[in-house]
Formats: C-alpha cells, structure tokens, sequence
C-alpha cells in the first residue's frame, strides 16, 4: 500500500513532549526514548498498584476473617462496592476529584513547604538526580543481601543498626557529592507564575491512577488472600494452639504460610491482571506504555511495528511477573506431590 | 505455441481495458464506492464540534460531515448515500488502510510523514486552520509567553502536540504539556482547571468556548503559533478518486464565485451566465465523464449542500452557533485564500 515499513522510526525524534516521565525525555527524544519512558511508566504505576493493593488487600481479609462485627462490615462493605463498579469509572471519579481541587494560588498549603493543588502534590525532595537514586536503591538491595548473609552463615549476631547506618552515610555522601555547588541541599517548592518550582511534583493523572487502581485491585486481592486464610484446615490450628504456641505465632508459623501457598496461583492472575489494567491511563491522560505507543501510532503512522511492540512490552512485563510467582510457589509448594 | 499467443493476446486484451478502465475511473475505491453505492466517511469518536457532531435528532453535523455528503452526492447523486464511521484522531490513518473507510474527511493537516511513508494522497487544502491558544480569562494574559509555565492541554496523536512544542521552544518558553486521546476528557479538564490553556485549531478552540459552563471564563489569546493547510485523504494510487475530491472542493469555490446558491441553482441551469458556468452545472458535456461521474454531479452537489460558503455558514459560521468570521477561508476575492480551479 505504499506505507513505509520497518523500525527505522524509532530512530527518529518524535517532537512531542511526553507529560510525565522518570527519566530526561523532551520533543527531541527518539521514538525509542519514548516508548522506553512509556514503558517505565507502566512499570513504575504497576509496581505501586501491587504493593498497595496487596497491603490494603491483607488488612481486608483480615477484616473480613476477623469475628468483630463491626470489622466484618466494613471489609464486606468495601470489596462489594469497589469490586462492583468498572474500574474506568472509579479512575475517573479520583480524577475529577483531583482536578477539581483549587488551582495554584490557592492551593492547601501545610507549613509553606507542600502544596495540595489541582495540579498536583508539590513536596520538598533531596537534591538527589535519577543516578543517585539508582545507586541508593542497589545500595539498600545488597546491604540487605549482605546482612541477610553474613548474620545467617557465620552466626554473628551484627545489630541491624550498621547497615541503616551505612546507608544513610552512602546517602549523606551523595548528596553533597552529586550535586553543584550553588544547589540547595533540599529542593523546596515555591509558587512562581503558574506553577511550582523546585521540589517533586506529583501529577493528578498518575495520582488518580494509582488510586482506583489499588483500590480496585484491593478488593480482588483482599478477597484471594481470604480465601487463602479460611482454606487452612481448622486441626492444624487447633494443633498448633495445643502445641503452646500463641495466637500471634499460630498465625506466623502456621496459618499464614499455609494460606500463601493456597492464594499464590489467583494472586499471580490477579496481579497480571492489574498490570494490564494501568492501560486505562490512556482515559485520563497519563502516558503509559498504552497511550504512548497510540500517540506513536498517529504521529508515524507504523501502526504494525508499533502494536507489536505494544504486546512484546506487555508480554515481557507480565510474564516476568508470573515467573517470579511461579519461582516462588516451586519454593513453597508441597514437595513430593504434583 | 497456441498457449503462448492466447497469453499475449490475453495480455493485450487486459493493456487495452486497462486504459480504458483508467479512463472512466471505474477501478480502485471510486468504483468499490459505485458498486456499493455508499461512501465510507469520517464520523468522530465523540464529537469534535462544528466539524462533527451528533445532533439531539441522533444526525450528524458539521462542516467535515457536509463534506463528506458533497462527496457522496458527486458520486452518488444523493447526499443520503453516505456512511459515518465514528474514527479517533489516532484511528483515521490505520482504518483508511484497511479500508474501513474510503476517505478521511477530518480536518487532516497536510504533513511530509503522513504524505511520503503513510501512502496517503492529500487533496489541494479545503480549509486553513490558524492554531491558536485558549487560556483561562482569570490568568488575565495578553500572550502566550504570559503563560510561561502553564500546564498545555491538547489533543493527543494530532499536529497541535508539535507545534506547540515547536513554537515553544523557538520562543524560549517553558510549559508543560498534558494530551488527552478524547475531545471530552480534554474539554472536562480544562473546564476543571487542570489546564491553564489548550492549544488547538481556532474553530475548535471557539467551539470549545462557547460550549463552556461559563464562555467569558475562556480567552483566546491572538497570537497565531501556525497555520495548518488541511487536505482531504486518500488512499496513494486512489488517482481517480483524488481526482473526484479535488474538483469537488473547486466546484464548490467555483459556485461560491458565480453566486450559485443551492436556492438558485436551478435558476442559473436554466440560463447560466457563462460557458464554465454551462459546463460545471452540466448544461453542455464533459464535466462529469472526465472524473467517472454524470455531468449534472456538481448540480446536484450545489442541490444537496450549497456551495462552499453556505456550507461555511451554515456549519460553523454566521449562521451557526459557533459563528467563526470567514478569515483566511474566504475567496481570495475576499481577502481568504481560497480560489477554484479553471475549470475547462
């Protein structure tokens, strides 16, 4: 049909600007560049939306197991009314709301430094670049691992203080190191024309977002993680009660581990399936993997390429994310028996 | 032997009807268009006002849906034979390729991507848009660089992204951007104060406007950022079919010019003023088979629509409720840029 084919685009620059993104993206940036930033995006609002939600998720089950009435209806109350409604309808809802807080000169303000606008939540942050926080979080990763392994192997008993304490020098240090010298330690925001300057910047899109999906994704999960708790055998809590162990180590040592196995496999389906529902980002205007590559699609016509890309993207996060919980239940699932 | 001469004369015999084929324009979507006896045109995801909308009797309106009828009733002889796919801004290039549609008829900016890689055929512009920008009256600015630091909302996946990126940029001014992919959601952020201004084609921008809660919240700031020729599309090799769209748009200048109206189209038939004026109302031969259409298309275009002005009007103009002064799309013997072809 005469329509130029192949990957050559993403080579060149878009001459867009992409409104939130983790890392330095402009109307310059690559095709490449950005759909990398849209990919980021996802992964960064569906890393969130897990953690989240699975917390909310346990303190839900937990409710809803409990014996307290009042407790009871509170958990049913809530996964029946965020479970029922579209998910596209409550990111919407948090939008409008957020949107609709007043504009930047009269913004809620809490002590001069953070600010509650309809463009956002304005904080004072560190003067820190995207290097440096990469370089804080494999600090903290091996540290742990470090610790995890020396207290372990060689039976040192090391107080759990030294590696805060490391940390928190490797984050002293960069702090003065990374920076110019006129920058100031702690960026605040400050009210200048029409926006804030300095500090972080939180978007209602990605704000909005995050919340009806974790609030969404909650309901779901709290009810797998029920299941998960009701599913273990009432004689094995009762052996346990009788072996002398306490309510908080009968749940610890027993009941927990037990319901982990039980939920791992719908948990697994269920965190998929946040993943992919980030897509709805699209509506509201956050640039996710999704609306980036649509945006991509109308500004260089490679529909194809581009819709391939789209599902390798989505396949590649996504099935990481079912082969870590497989790793996972192959480590706690009952051995011997398939 | 035998085999092979039947081949050629096979051959031959296909060279010749091939010609002929070309000649009465029959083959590609013209003829698919005939043999379905529809037009496959752009409707809008939603609305884009002034353009195309639904109105309250479920119909759509607008300047691009009366095109779209032109379009039908040059081919088809009635402006009934039409069909409106309701297409997103990012859809209309993907569907024209697969044939969802026949033509886009959707304020389409006239780009070297969308020309060159898309295999697309642009029509000569059928309408200049100006973008401007529409800030809220509140922030009291007189020009764009007075909203240094504003939060843009615009349309995703259309020209207006990279323009305004351009144009800030030249200027030296610092803004950010927020796309959305539907006009609604945008339209719901701007009223909301998540934008401090949208960027966008001047029609849409007052369109916007007038549609707003409260319409003097909304300014439109005079600074032009560019100015966008905007074509009709086709699919590249639709040569017969461009053919139809190019003169189509020029009979409806060419009408404009003669004061041709669709009132008193049938008066100057019965005593047209001029030989072109005999050959476009086909009154004497040979404006239609030349494109594959009957003589009287232009006839019955001028019937169904009116000419370009009315269209104009009637659509986003005087008599509509946008009311959008003429500008840059009047005749050039009204001060626009528009002119009709010569119609031999």
């Amino acid at each position: 049909m005469g329509i130029a084919s192949g990957f050559g685009f993403l080579e060149r620059t878009t001459g867009w600007p992409v409104s939130f993104s983790l890392v330095e993206v402009s109307p310059r940036s690559t095709y490449a560049r950005v759909l990398y930033v849209g990919l980021l995006n996802t992964i960064f609002v569906g890393l969130m939306t897990l953690v989240f939600a699975t917390l909310l998720g346990l303190v839900l089950a937990l409710f809803r197991v409990s014996n307290n009435v009042l407790m009871n209806l509170v958990g049913t109350t809530y996964v029946e009314i965020f479970r029922n409604v579209p998910v596209i309808l409550q990111v919407f809802f948090w939008y409008a709301i957020l949107t609709h807080l007043p504009g930047v000169k009269d913004a809620y303000e809490l002590g001069g430094v953070i600010f509650l606008s309809s463009r956002g939540l304005a904080l004072p942050s560190f003067a820190y670049s995207g290097m440096d926080i990469l370089i804080l979080i494999s600090t903290a990763l091996i540290l742990a691992l470090l610790y995890r392994f020396l207290s372990k192997n060689f039976g040192r008993h090391i107080s759990a203080l030294v590696p805060v304490v490391i940390f928190l020098l490797v984050a002293i240090c960069l702090l003065y190191l990374g920076k110019p010298p006129d920058e100031a330690l702690i960026s605040i925001p400050e009210l200048r024309g029409l926006r804030f300057k300095g500090g972080l910047s939180i978007k209602p899109e990605f704000t909005a977002l995050l919340i009806g999906l974790v609030l969404f994704g909650a309901a779901y999960i709290g009810e797998i993680i029920r299941g998960g708790l009701l599913s273990v055998d009432k004689g094995k809590l009762e052996a346990a009660s009788a072996l002398g162990l306490s309510n908080l180590q009968v749940n610890r040592f027993v009941r927990i581990p037990l319901a982990f196995r039980a939920m791992l496999p719908s948990l697994a389906n269920q965190y998929v399936w946040l993943m992919k529902g980030t897509t709805v980002g699209i509506a509201i205007g956050f640039p996710d993997y999704f609306a980036v590559i649509s945006t991509s699609i109308n500004q260089s016509g490679q529909t194809l390429e581009l819709l391939g890309l789209l599902m390798v993207g989505f396949l590649l996060v996504n099935y990481s994310i079912g082969l870590l919980m497989n790793l996972i239940n192959d480590r706690i699932k009952l051995k011997g028996r398939n | 032997m035998n085999k092979f001469i039947s081949n050629l004369i096979v051959a031959a015999a296909l060279t010749v009807s091939g010609t002929t084929i070309v000649q009465s324009a029959d083959e590609g979507t013209l003829g698919k268009i005939k043999e379905r006896d529809s037009l496959l045109c752009t409707g809008h995801n939603g609305s884009y006002l002034g353009f195309a909308e639904v109105d309250d009797k479920g119909a759509w309106q607008g300047f691009d849906v009366e095109f779209c009828r032109a379009l039908a009733t040059a081919i088809l002889g009635s402006p009934e034979k039409v069909q409106f796919v309701p297409i997103s801004w990012a859809q209309r290039f993907p569907s024209i390729q697969s044939g969802d549609i026949d033509v886009i008829i959707k304020v389409t900016g006239w780009t070297m991507t969308r020309d060159t890689e898309l295999g697309l055929q642009f029509s000569r512009p059928y309408f200049i848009g100006p973008f401007y920008t529409m800030a809220k009256t509140e922030l009291g600015a007189k020009s764009i660089s007075d909203l240094e630091g504003g939060v843009f909302c615009v349309n995703a996946g259309t020209t207006v992204e990279r323009v305004l990126a351009d144009y800030m940029e030249t200027n030296g001014i610092e803004y950010e951007s927020l796309s959305f992919e539907k006009g609604e959601e945008l339209r719901a952020a701007l009223y909301a104060g998540r934008c401090d201004a949208i960027a966008g084609f001047g029609p849409f921008l007052s369109s916007t406007r007038i549609n707003a809660p409260d319409p003097d919240s909304l300014t439109i700031i005079g600074d032009v950022i560019k100015l966008e020729p905007e074509g009709i599309v086709v699919r590249q090799g639709d040569d017969a079919l461009l053919d139809v769209v190019n003169w189509m748009v020029s009979a409806l200048l060419l009408a404009e010019e003669n004061g041709i109206t669709q009132a008193n189209v049938d008066d100057v038939r019965n005593n047209p003023p001029s030989p072109t004026v005999e050959r476009l109302l086909g009154v004497t031969p040979g404006a239609g088979t030349r494109l594959g259409l009957n003589d009287d298309w232009a006839y019955n275009v001028i019937k169904a629509v009116g000419n370009y002005g009315e269209i104009y009007d009637r659509t986003i103009g005087e008599s509509s409720r946008y009311k959008l002064p003429r500008g840059l799309n009047n005749l050039w013997t009204n001060g626009g840029l528009l002119y009709p072809l010569v119609h031999d």
